[in-house]
C-alpha cells in the first residue's frame, strides 16, 4: 500500500470508527462525509462496539500477495453489539473451533505486508471470547 | 549523578494504570529440544522454564504494544488525549526507522499533541521509558505518560537462547491522579558491558554465554537494588513483592537470594516459567502481575536489567486506588492461561525462520 | 420512452480458454471483425465502438481501443465502459441507450479479457478485489470467493439448499458446454467430483468457481431504420429490454445475503420495458460464476419461487428444453469467464439460439431470451431481454 492511503485510513482502520448522525440518530460504518441514511452532514465520528458475534465465516487460501503470508486465514461477517456489521478476520482461532453466533472481541493486528521493505498495514481483526 | 530522585518523593507520583499482552501461542522446551536432540529435562532443570510464548503470524511489537496500551487505557477509563508522552522500549521494533510509538499513539486515539519515541536498551528499554515518564510528569511538562516494554525476541536456531526467547508486552500509565502505585524512588546503574549485542542489520543477537551472568545480570541488579534501598533506607523485608528481569526462572531466584529477598516475595512475579523471556516486557509483566495481586499498603520492588548494560530499580507503595483496577478482565493471568501449543514447524513459520 | 427499435445484426466470438500466443488487441480484433462480417455490412457504416473490459489496462497499454481501431482500420469513437467484471453487458446497455436516443444508428460492442497473462493467481485475486468493497472487504481479508461462500451459506441456512442441489448447477452447465464449440471446457463433470473436491472456501469447493480465461466477444446493433435501409442485413434479433441497477457493494451493508436485490430490481425494469413477465422467458444466460450465482439468479429473475432454485435445478427444470433453459451455452462455468467478454458472450448465445444456430444445444419454441450479468457480488446487475417473435427467418 502506498503511504498516503495508509496515512489517510489509519484512524478508521486502527480504531474501527463509524459515524453517528445527529439528525436521524443512526450509526453507520465506515466513515463518510454525510449520513448514508438521511444524507445529513450533521454527523460525528464514533467508535464501533468492540465486541460482537459471528454471522458467517469461511476460509481464504488464495489472496493478494501482501496477505498470502497469513493464508489460510478465516474471514467473517461480524455483527457488533451496536448492530453495525463489519467484515473482518478471526485470528488466533482454529477453523474447526468456530461456530455461528460465537462471541468475538476486536484486536489490533497486521493485515498486510508489502514485501520485506514496504509498509506494514495494521487494522482490526477479531478473536473469539 | 546516578540518583534520579532525591529521597522520598513528597507529591503523589506513580502508576495510574497498567496493561499487558502475551500472544496466544506456546512452544514447549521439550518440542525445541526434540529438534536438536537435546535432553529437555536437563534444560528445564537448568532454566526452570517449561514453555515460551510465540507471536502469531499477524502480530509484531507494534500490535502487542497497542494491545497492552489499550488494556491500560480501558482499565483506567480515562481520556487518551490527556497522554502527553508515549515511549515504546523494544529491541524488535517492526521498523528500523518509523517509530512504533507513533502507531500506538494513533491506535489508542492519543494523536496528536504529545511527544513520543522508541527506546532501545536491550531488556530494560521499557523501564527507561517509565523513568522518562516519571520525570516529565513530576516536572509537570505532561499530565500522563505511557511507557511500554514490548518484545518479539529473536534467537538463532540451536542457540541456548532459543529455549527462552519469548514475546510479550506491558504498559504503565504514569501520572499524579488516582495513583495506584506511588513511586517511592528509582535508581539506575549503567556500564559499558558487552554481554549481549546485535549489530545493525544482523538478524540474530550474539552473546557472551556465561559472561552474561555474574558481571552482567547479577552485578547490575545487585548494585541498582542495593543503591535504591540505601537511598530510601529500606531493606528487602520491607517489601511484599519483588520482580526482576526474568531471562529464565533461575536467575531472578538467585539474585533475589543474593539481595536477601525470600522465595515468597519473588514467586508471584515469575511468569517466565510459562512464557519465557519477554525481554523489554519481562520485569514489567512481573510488575503488572504483582499489581493485580497486591493490596493497599503493600510495597513493591522492581529491578530491570538490560544488556550492554544497565539496571533500573524502582520502589512502589500500593494505594487504595488499586482495588478499582483489579477487576479488569484482561490480566497477565488471563493471557498466561489463554494459550495454544504449537510444534517447531509452525513456530518456524510464525517466526519467519521459514521463508 | 423512445419507441425506437434496436436489433442485434451480427456477432463474433473467439474460442474461450488460454491463448498465450495472442495479445489482447488481436483477440479483440478477431471478435470484432467476425461480428462485422456476420452483420454483412461494410465496416464503414459502424459509427461508434463501445468496449467493456475489467483488466485490459493492466498489462501496459492503458487504452487497447486504439490498438483495436488500427488492427480493424476503424476511425470511429471508441469508448471503454466500466462496470467491473460486468463491463461487457455494461457496454451493451450504453450502446442500446445511444441507439434509443436517436443519435446513433449502428454501434459495435466489444467485450474482451486476456486473463492468462496474469500467471500469479494473487494478481487476479487483487483484480477481483476491485469488484467487491476493496477497502472494507478485500483489504480486511475477504475475497470474491469467500463472499460467495457466505451467500451460499445464507441460502443453505434459509432454504435448506443442499450441496447436491448446488453441485447440480455446474453438472448441468458442463453438460451443456460439451456442445458449445467456443467453450473452454467441453466435458461433463460428475456430481460426485464436485462434492468430493477439496473445499477452498467452505462450502465452495475447488471445482465450483468458473475459471478466469481469455476471450473476446462482439456484437453489432442497429436501429430499425438502419436495418430497413440496408437490405444486405440478413438476420436480426430484437432487443426489447435493457436495464441496469445497483446495490450496496459490501455484503455487510445488505439486508440479505440470500437474494441479489440488484437482480430483482433490474429484471423488473427490463420486464416492464419489454412488457412481459418472467413467465415469458424461454431461455436465459445467467451469471453462474459460483453455483449459488445461478440459483440466486433463477429465483431473483422470477423463474422460480425464492428458495426453490436448488430443487428446481436438481429436478432438471432448468435443462435444455425443460421449463426454462438456463445457461444453454454452458454458462460461465463451462464456457470460461473472461470478465468483460462474458456479458457479450451471454448475448451471443441468445442470438445464436434465436437464429437457430445452436446445433445440439438448440432450444425449441423460443419466445423471449434473457441475459443477466453480475458485477462482483451484485453491486451492479445488468439484464437484457431479446424477442424471437418478429424475427424474419
Amino acid at each position: 500500500m502506498e503511504p498516503p492511503k495508509i496515512w489517510r485510513e489509519r484512524r478508521e482502520k486502527y480504531l474501527a470508527l463509524g459515524v453517528l448522525c445527529h439528525d436521524c440518530k443512526k450509526k453507520n460504518f465506515p466513515i463518510t462525509q454525510r449520513c448514508p441514511d438521511c444524507t445529513s452532514g450533521n454527523i460525528e465520528e464514533v467508535k464501533l462496539a468492540q465486541t460482537g458475534k459471528i454471522l458467517y465465516f469461511t476460509r481464504v487460501s488464495q489472496t493478494a500477495k501482501e496477505m498470502m503470508f497469513y493464508a489460510p486465514y478465516i474471514v467473517a461477517l461480524i455483527e457488533l453489539d451496536d448492530r453495525i456489521r463489519v467484515t473482518g478476520q478471526i485470528t488466533d482461532t482454529k477453523f474447526e473451533d468456530l461456530t455461528e453466533g460465537m462471541k468475538v472481541r476486536m484486536v489490533f493486528r497486521t493485515l498486510s505486508k508489502n514485501g520485506e521493505e514496504g509498509l506494514i498495514g495494521y487494522g482490526f481483526k477479531f478473536v473469539h471470547i | 549523578m546516578n540518583k534520579l530522585f532525591q529521597g522520598i518523593i513528597m507529591s503523589k507520583l506513580g502508576i495510574v494504570s497498567y496493561g499487558s499482552y502475551i500472544p496466544r501461542y506456546r512452544i514447549s522446551i521439550e518440542e525445541i529440544a526434540k529438534v536438536w536432540d537435546d535432553d529437555p529435562s536437563e534444560i528445564i532443570s537448568q532454566l526452570q522454564v517449561f514453555s515460551k510464548s510465540v507471536l502469531g503470524p499477524d502480530e509484531d511489537v507494534a500490535t502487542m504494544s497497542v494491545e497492552a496500551a489499550r488494556n491500560t487505557i480501558s482499565r483506567w477509563k480515562g481520556n487518551p488525549k490527556d497522554i502527553g508522552a508515549i515511549y515504546v522500549g523494544s529491541e524488535s521494533h517492526p521498523y528500523a526507522v518509523k517509530p512504533t510509538a507513533t502507531i500506538v499513539a494513533a491506535a489508542i486515539d492519543a494523536e496528536k499533541e504529545l511527544t513520543a519515541a522508541d527506546l532501545e536498551f536491550a531488556c530494560k528499554a521499557g523501564t527507561a521509558g517509565m523513568q522518562m515518564c516519571f520525570g516529565l510528569v513530576k516536572s509537570e511538562m505532561i499530565k500522563f505518560g505511557l511507557a511500554i516494554g514490548s518484545d518479539d525476541s529473536q534467537a538463532k536456531p540451536r542457540d541456548p537462547l532459543e529455549y527462552t526467547a519469548g514475546a510479550g508486552s506491558a504498559a504503565f500509565l504514569i501520572g499524579k491522579e488516582r495513583v495506584v502505585a506511588e513511586l517511592e524512588g528509582t535508581y539506575s546503574i549503567t556500564t559499558d558491558t558487552p554481554d549481549f549485542w546485535r549489530r545493525e542489520g544482523a538478524v540474530f543477537p550474539s552473546h557472551g554465554n556465561r559472561f552474561t551472568g555474574q558481571p552482567a545480570y547479577f552485578q547490575h541488579i545487585v548494585d541498582a537494588s542495593k543503591g535504591l534501598m540505601e537511598e530510601l533506607g529500606t531493606k528487602p523485608s520491607d517489601y511484599n513483592h519483588v520482580t526482576f528481569h526474568q531471562p529464565n526462572t533461575k536467575f531472578p531466584h538467585t539474585v533475589a537470594k543474593m539481595l536477601g529477598f525470600t522465595t515468597d516475595q519473588i514467586d508471584i512475579s515469575l511468569i517466565c516459567k510459562n512464557i519465557g523471556n519477554a525481554y523489554s516486557a519481562s520485569s514489567m509483566l512481573g510488575l503488572a502481575h504483582i499489581l493485580n495481586n497486591s493490596n493497599p499498603g503493600d510495597r513493591v520492588f522492581m529491578t530491570s536489567y538490560g544488556s550492554g548494560a544497565g539496571s533500573d530499580a524502582f520502589s512502589f507503595s500500593i494505594t487504595d486506588e488499586i482495588e478499582e483496577l483489579k477487576s479488569y478482565p484482561l490480566t497477565v493471568e488471563y493471557y498466561v492461561n489463554n494459550k495454544e501449543e504449537i510444534n517447531y514447524g509452525k513456530y518456524s513459520r510464525y517466526k519467519g525462520i521459514l521463508r | 420512452m423512445s419507441k425506437r427499435e434496436v436489433y442485434v445484426i451480427g456477432y463474433g466470438i473467439t474460442k474461450f480458454g488460454e491463448h498465450y500466443e495472442l495479445n489482447p488487441s488481436s483477440s479483440a480484433s478477431q471478435a470484432l471483425s467476425k461480428a462485422i462480417q456476420d452483420a454483412k455490412i461494410s465496416k464503414d457504416l459502424i459509427q461508434s465502438l463501445y468496449f467493456g473490459s475489467l483488466v485490459s489496462n493492466r498489462n501496459g497499454q492503458s487504452y487497447i481501443g486504439a490498438e483495436v481501431s488500427r488492427e480493424c482500420n476503424l476511425n470511429i469513437p471508441i469508448t471503454k465502459i466500466d462496470v467491473g467484471n460486468a463491463s461487457g453487458a455494461g457496454a451493451f446497455h450504453q450502446a442500446f441507450i445511444a441507439i434509443k436516443s436517436g443519435l446513433l444508428d449502428c454501434i459495435a460492442i466489444l467485450g474482451t479479457e486476456k486473463l492468462s497473462d496474469f500467471v500469479n493467481s494473487s494478481t487476479l485475486e487483487k483484480i477481483l478485489g476491485g469488484t467487491i468493497d476493496y477497502q472494507w472487504e478485500f483489504e480486511q481479508g475477504a475475497t470474491l470467493t469467500s463472499l460467495y461462500a457466505w451467500m451460499t451459506q445464507a441460502h443453505m441456512k434459509e432454504f435448506n439448499t443442499t450441496m447436491e442441489q448446488l453441485a447440480s448447477v455446474p453438472v448441468k452447465n458442463h453438460k451443456n458446454g460439451v456442445n458449445n464449440p467456443i467453450a473452454q471446457f467441453r466435458r461433463e463433470i460428475s456430481l460426485k467430483r464436485f462434492l468430493d473436491a477439496k473445499r477452498i472456501s467452505d462450502p465452495i469447493g475447488r471445482f465450483d468457481p468458473a475459471t478466469h480465461c481469455d476471450g473476446s466477444a462482439a456484437v453489432v446493433i442497429a436501429s430499425k431504420e438502419f436495418v430497413e435501409s440496408h437490405t444486405e442485413i440478413e438476420r436480426k434479433v430484437k432487443v426489447v429490454g435493457s436495464a441496469q441497477s445497483s446495490d450496496k457493494i459490501a455484503l455487510h451493508h445488505r439486508e440479505t445475503l440470500s437474494s441479489l436485490l440488484a437482480t430483482q430490481v433490474t429484471s423488473k425494469k427490463a420486464y416492464e420495458m419489454a412488457q412481459i413477465s418472467s413467465k415469458d422467458i424461454s431461455i436465459a444466460e445467467v451469471h453462474d460464476s459460483y453455483p449459488i450465482g445461478e440459483i440466486l439468479a433463477i429465483e431473483d429473475l422470477g423463474f422460480f419461487q425464492k428458495g426453490d432454485g436448488g430443487s428446481a435445478t436438481i429436478e432438471g427444470k432448468t435443462q435444455i428444453n425443460s421449463d426454462i433453459s438456463v445457461n444453454t451455452s454452458g454458462g460461465l462455468k463451462a464456457r470460461g469467464d473472461p470478465f468483460g467478454a462474458t456479458g457479450i458472450a451471454q448475448i451471443i448465445e441468445i442470438v445464436q439460439q434465436m437464429r437457430r444456430e445452436a446445433d445440439q444445444r438448440q432450444v425449441d419454441d423460443i419466445k423471449y431470451g434473457l441475459t443477466q450479468n453480475v458485477m462482483g457480488t451484485g453491486a451492479s446487475v445488468l439484464v437484457n431481454i431479446f424477442s424471437n417473435l418478429e424475427e424474419d427467418k
